[in-house]
């Protein structure tokens, strides 16, 4: 494996004549939790966007800059085939609605040939859904619909649709934004434990939450990138007025 | 205080249903006095309704439609299922990939065959189709009514498919769907209740439609026929015909037909959307 993750090279994105991230440069380690940090707006959800290149779905974007995503250099790269390898949970959860629970993790699953019969499917969905903290919530009604479930439930189940992908990389945009304080610390464990086998690139706005998960942070205002490194030297001696203002939460 | 606001309330509620009743009134009025007089007819002549032969103008019972309703289902059978499958195509191509050439194209002969009026529709399809056949037919009848009909069922379709939210959309790409199995497997499932009621209209509009019908079907109702290449009858043409004569017994069998028309829309309605349940999100 790679050494790093994921490497940006001065990425520039604009939408429309909007220049929204500027100059980024970034070095993402694999295996390790990477936390990005910044107030609203200052383009963390669009940094995401770029890795998985959902940034095409947006009509007038455009993206100029280096950037290798797990050894692709993802603007030359097929992105039906990169997205194989990366997961990701969005801010809003967005769980299939006309799908099952079952069936909105089995479809992941399928879609990239990781089960080959049913019960390997079924494995997996328990698997997924145990590693997203959902399986006890559950395990009996797993032909129940979404919205069905809390807004959490949702969340979670949508980490559990990315996880069953078994992918590299696993982008979090907010992932325990609806979530109460108990789950939010099993979901941390289990985003933790998961380093072995993924990279995660994780969006909070709680610096507390960095401090437990992070292994790295960058910190974003405004479209730049104002500093980044690893995580203990970051929050020691932040060496920015952004970020000291951001962790004391005045940001 | 209070009491003022909630009279304030009221009011406007009051206000509000008794606009709507009077905006909704003609409607209603239409609906009960063609199912009054339609379904009379259609009661007091049972089975041969829907096997005879219409009457001739001095006959004594009031006969059948037979031709207009085979007619009917001949040319819906045909053009539907064609109006249909390219008005979908057309949507989907034009809001996946609106900036692509052949979407703009798509987009701009939709809109403007739509302002094309519908009898216009007709005496074009007389002139490539009826005239180089010599015949009028049930085919030139439906290819007729997929050219009016086509520009209504892309513009539901369109308005279905844009309506959407884009989160599944990005989950979908997140998960590496392709383009068609997002388009197949996630959009359309998610608004198949608003599909199915844009293809309910889309019928709709072929069962009602006259004018496209009048220089291309033929009016034949001598006899019943199933060949798409013989003059066939529809049933608003029946109905357009019988209305403007001067003899009372077609105006009867108009009644009828009319009463038929509304109760088929009025059961397909009810049972599609019985049937088809509405996604939650
Ligand atoms: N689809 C879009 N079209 C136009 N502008 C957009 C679009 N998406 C994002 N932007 C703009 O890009 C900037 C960065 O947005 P982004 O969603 O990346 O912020 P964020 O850091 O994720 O904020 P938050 O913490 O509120 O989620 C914002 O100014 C936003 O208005
Ligand atoms: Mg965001």
């Amino acid at each position: 494996m790679n050494l790093l993750a994921v490497e940006m090279k001065n990425v520039n994105v604009y939408i429309g004549n909007r220049h929204i991230l500027k100059d980024v440069t970034l070095k993402i380690p694999s295996n390790t939790v990477f936390v990005i940090m910044g107030p609203s707006g200052s383009g963390k959800t669009t940094l995401l966007r770029v890795i998985n290149r959902l940034i095409d779905l947006i009509e007038d974007a455009r993206v100029e800059g280096y950037v290798k995503v797990l050894g692709f250099d993802i603007m030359k790269s097929d992105p039906y085939e990169l997205r194989k390898y990366i997961g990701m949970v969005f801010q809003i959860p967005n769980p299939f609605p006309h799908l099952t629970i079952y069936e909105n993790i089995a479809i992941a699953a399928k879609i990239n040939g990781v089960a080959k019969d049913k019960k390997e499917l079924d494995n997996i969905v328990r698997w997924a859904l145990e590693k997203a903290m959902l399986w006890d919530e559950v395990r009996n009604r797993l032909h129940d619909y979404p919205h069905q479930l809390s807004g959490g439930q949702r969340q979670r189940l949508c980490l559990a649709r990315a996880l069953a992908m078994k992918p590299k990389l696993l982008l979090l945009d907010e992932p325990t934004a609806n979530i109460d304080p108990v789950n939010a610390r099993k979901l941390e464990e289990a985003i933790v434990s998961l380093k072995d086998e993924v990279t995660v690139i994780m969006v909070t706005h709680s610096p507390y939450q960095a401090a437990r998960v992070a292994d790295y942070v960058a910190v974003l205002y405004d479209g730049k990138v104002v500093e980044q490194g690893p995580a203990q030297q970051l929050f020691l001696r932040p060496s920015t007025e952004i970020t000291q203002k951001l962790l004391r939460g005045e940001m | 205080m209070y009491n003022w606001r909630k009279l304030i309330d009221k009011l406007f509620t009051y206000m509000v249903i008794a606009v709507s009743i009077v905006a909704i009134s003609p409607v209603i009025h239409l609906i009960i006095t063609v199912l009054l007089n339609g379904t009379m007819v259609i009661v007091k002549t049972g089975i041969n309704f829907f096997i005879s032969l219409p009457p001739t103008p001095f006959s004594k019972d009031f006969g059948g439609i037979a031709p207009a309703i085979v007619g009917s289902l001949l040319m819906t059978f045909i053009s539907l299922p064609i109006t249909i499958v390219l008005g979908l195509f057309a949507a989907i191509l034009t809001t996946e990939f609106p900036k692509n050439t052949i979407s703009i194209v798509i987009d701009t002969i939709a809109k403007s065959l739509a302002s094309i009026p519908t009898i216009a529709v007709s005496m074009i399809v007389y002139t490539i189709i009826v005239v180089p056949m010599r015949s009028f037919s049930a085919l030139a009848g439906s290819i007729a009514l997929t050219i009016v009909s086509l520009p209504y069922a892309y513009t539901y379709f369109s308005t279905t498919l844009r309506s959407v939210p884009f989160i599944y959309r990005e989950a979908a790409f997140s998960i590496a769907m392709s383009r068609w199995s997002t388009v197949l497997k996630i959009l359309i499932p998610v608004v198949r209740r608003g599909i199915v009621t844009a293809i309910l209209m889309t019928l709709v509009r072929i069962l009602g439609e006259t004018a496209a019908l009048l220089f291309t079907a033929g009016r034949f109702r001598n006899g019943v026929t199933i060949s798409p290449l013989a003059p066939a009858d529809a049933i608003p043409l029946l109905i357009f015909d019988f209305v403007l004569s001067p003899y009372e017994i077609w105006r009867q069998v108009a009644w009828g037909a009319s009463a038929l028309l509304l109760l088929s829309y009025m059961v397909i309605f009810f049972t599609v959307k019985f049937l088809v349940k509405e996604v939650k999100l």
